[in-house]
């Protein structure tokens, strides 16, 4: 029995640990392209997530079922409640609407509050602490506050992989850690190989020098926090997948992000992305532990990120930039 | 080497990072407070706006803190409603010679810091000599700790039922303690063949107090009695330590939002099937049932408070409560509108509107000497005749209300099941 947790644990662990990584890679990303610490971004998940819940409820309430207001023809509302691991088709559809929310709303966020102040890092940090209180109290606003779920339903686990391995794996944790996976080599071939990609680098390894040889650091700047905000907003559907949707959601996920990015190294994406994976398995392994109780579990987390940062004070990949 | 044009100058980072946390820390606290000041400026369009407290009006006001947003907010909803129906009733009748009762309404988000911020706005700035608070047990606690203990002013929380607030004997309650509702749970549990056990309490002064009481009671094998934290994003932890326990029983104390992520992620791991279920008063809400799967609790058992049903008080507020909400009345509802009609009956019979003068009377209002009353109107007869508060006692539409010395009143506790995804009742107990 011992055995199988431990091997619980870890799927546990992974499936958290895509949540953060989604977070932590944006955040790495405002960090050493725009040089400051967006303390927003956790409310961004949150804004990602009620922003694929408006194309939930408009499915659930308005378009599909018996009460449903406009009459969808067959084949649109078969297509669209077909199942992909058990998640609706529209469920995806929501996923891309929620990022694009996000996307917009951090892009008009930086028009009209960032970008007019010109100011430092810290200046920028405290801002974005105020900008992080308007997001959740316009979410209070718009939804209320009480907890809502996106209506798909939880299927249990997979009966085939319990059989065989005793592990509960659910099919959603399953697209969970896939779109994760889909979304992070996606973001490696852009940083890699395309030209905006490259262009980024460029500007996170020294600004100045970027401008100089003709890169228009602007449109890098709007491309880091479209890409930021959606990675964000990914996170932030999972989690309301996973758990609940709330208007705190984003914020209390926030210490756990920022340690992930620290972990990994100040101004590195892959850093990040690696800094969310230790930081995810630690948070769930500590049920693994034998005198630690799980109410610990983000104390541990944290003690992680202090002895490893001990030993590589600029983090794991801190050296290098993106 | 560090290029120092590149980045941002490291010394900058570190000083932003080390100011990002602190701030986070303290945008704990703070941002509670400033999201509950925003809150509550919003929430202020309740019953009894108290904006404008001009002499020429002829108001008392109270204050009152309420969980209107955060993991307790069905109660916030619950006690709203009781409020209004309360005031409906008391400014019909009006206090003293036509004075209205308003009652400036504040969210405390469930967390005790946005309590006591609520509780020092109420208290400072608008100086109102009597509180209404609130629905946590550690809200309540903190406010009394913080604020009313200190200020002098009566202090009633209408929903706490932490066997703690038994300690302080100014800290007076419509909610009756959990100490006899933990032991009623206890016996529940070993009565329906569970001799193992494991608790999972949420870490607050709610939780600490009801599961040490299920702790002393329960005379099983308990295996397991370990906190978590609210308001979290994962709990598969917390319950695969308990699956590990192999106890047959699993016992939730703690409050909406958290049961039900632990209700869902068990779901997943198939716990539903294997363990049987319980609760007390907090795990039975309609967004519980929403945001669950139907079977993921099911046989889910529990023990909450009731309301007086063959009181004929009580079943008047249950009409008229139907008439008005269209929908029944939860016993949390009924704690509150007594709660309010206890303030206004302290008012109608004390000599000054203080804190001093009200708290002298307070508790005599609803003792059992003197003539019992059912409603205020019959009280403020008695009282305008020239009765003393001694000359009354009132009986409130949740129960004969009588505060002992610790300001606690008696209570009726129900059994709830889960069946079919529905709440279905079953036996009551009396303490």
């Amino acid at each position: 029995m011992a055995n199988v947790s431990i091997l619980q644990l870890i799927v546990n662990g992974i499936v958290y640990s895509s949540i953060i990584v989604l977070g932590s890679i944006g955040l790495s990303l405002v960090y050493s392209i725009g040089n400051f610490a967006n303390f927003a971004h956790g409310d961004t998940m949150a804004v990602g997530a009620f922003g694929a819940l408006v194309v939930a409820v408009g499915m659930n309430e308005y378009l599909l079922g018996p009460e449903a207001v406009v009459a969808l023809p067959g084949a649109v509302e078969s297509l669209l409640t077909a199942t992909i691991f058990s998640l609706p088709l529209w469920f995806f559809v929501a996923l891309v609407v929620g990022m694009a929310v996000a996307a917009i709303v951090v892009v008009v966020t930086e028009y009209i509050v960032y970008r007019p102040l010109d100011a430092g890092a810290v200046e920028l940090l405290i801002t974005s602490i105020g900008v992080a209180l308007a997001y959740r109290a316009l979410l209070i606003l718009g939804f209320g506050s009480d907890p809502t779920t996106y209506g798909v339903g939880r299927s249990g686990r997979i009966e085939g992989i319990h059989a065989i391995t005793g592990l509960s794996v659910t099919p959603r944790d399953i697209v969970i850690v896939g779109t994760t996976l889909l979304l992070v080599v996606s973001l490696h071939l852009l940083l890699q190989h395309t030209t905006l990609g490259r262009k980024m680098r460029a500007t996170a390894d020294n600004a100045d020098l970027a401008r100089v040889s003709g890169i228009r650091t602007e449109e890098v700047v709007l491309a880091m926090w479209v890409i930021g905000a959606a990675l964000a907003a990914a996170g932030g559907v999972f989690l309301g997948l996973d758990t609940l949707i709330r208007p705190r959601m984003g914020f209390e996920l926030l210490l756990l992000i920022f340690a992930a990015v620290i972990l990994g190294g100040i101004g590195s994406v892959y850093g990040a992305m690696l800094g969310g994976f230790a930081i995810g398995m630690a948070y769930e392994m500590t049920a693994g532990l034998p005198f630690i109780g799980t109410q610990y579990n983000a104390a541990v987390a944290f003690i992680v990120m202090v002895a490893i940062l001990l030993v590589r004070p600029n983090g794991i990949l801190g050296s290098e930039t993106t | 080497m560090v290029d120092n044009s590149r980045q941002p100058n490291r010394r900058t980072v570190l000083s932003a990072t080390g100011t990002a946390l602190a701030l986070s820390i303290a945008g704990c606290l703070e941002g509670d407070g400033n999201g509950n000041g925003n809150g509550g400026n919003g929430g202020n369009g309740g019953n009894g706006n108290g904006d404008d407290s001009s002499d020429d009006e002829q108001v008392y006001q109270i204050g009152m803190v309420d969980s209107r947003t955060g993991s307790l907010a069905p109660y916030g909803e619950r006690n709203e409603r009781g409020m209004q129906l309360a005031l409906e009733d008391i400014n019909a009748v009006g206090i003293h010679d036509g004075y209205e009762l308003e009652v400036i309404l504040e969210d405390d988000e469930t967390t005790n810091q946005g309590a006591v911020s609520a509780a020092q706005k109420l208290v400072n700035q608008d100086g109102v000599p009597l509180l209404i608070g609130s629905v946590g047990s550690g809200a309540s606690m903190a406010m009394h700790n913080s604020v009313t203990k200190e200020e002098g002013v009566v202090h009633i929380s209408q929903n706490s039922t932490g066997a703690v607030l038994t300690t302080e004997p100014d800290l007076l309650r419509t909610s009756p303690s959990g100490a006899a509702k933990g032991a009623a749970l206890a016996e529940l549990v070993l009565e329906d063949g569970y001799d193992t056990c494991a608790v999972t309490w949420i870490n607050n002064d709610y939780g600490e107090s009801l599961s040490s009481v299920f702790e002393e009671e329960y005379e099983g094998d308990l295996r397991y009695n370990e906190p978590h934290e609210p308001e979290g994003s994962s709990y598969r932890g917390e319950l695969i330590e308990m699956a590990e326990t192999e106890a047959e029983a699993w016992v939730f104390i703690t409050y909406a939002d958290e049961v039900t992520v632990m209700l869902n992620q068990a779901f997943d791991s198939g716990y539903h099937e294997e363990f049987a279920y319980y609760g007390a008063e907090s795990t039975i809400a309609d967004s519980i049932i929403e945001n669950t799967e139907p079977g993921s609790q099911e046989g889910f058992k529990g023990i909450t408070e009731s309301a007086p049903e063959d009181q004929p008080n009580f079943q008047d507020y249950e009409d008229r409560f139907q008439a008005e909400f269209d929908q029944s009345p939860t016993v949390w509802s009924a704690y509150t509108y007594d709660a309010l009609t206890i303030a206004a009956l302290a008012i109608e019979a004390a000599d000054d509107f203080t804190g001093e003068a009200l708290s002298a009377v307070v508790r005599d209002v609803t003792r059992p000497d003197g003539e019992e009353v059912f409603t205020f109107e019959e009280a403020k007869a008695i009282l305008e005749d020239g009765g003393t508060p001694d000359d009354i006692d009132y009986q409130g539409v949740s129960g004969p209300c009588d505060l002992d010395e610790n300001g606690d009143p008696p209570g009726f506790y129900q059994i709830y099941t889960v069946e079919d995804h529905e709440y279905v009742w079953g036996d009551f107990i009396s303490t």
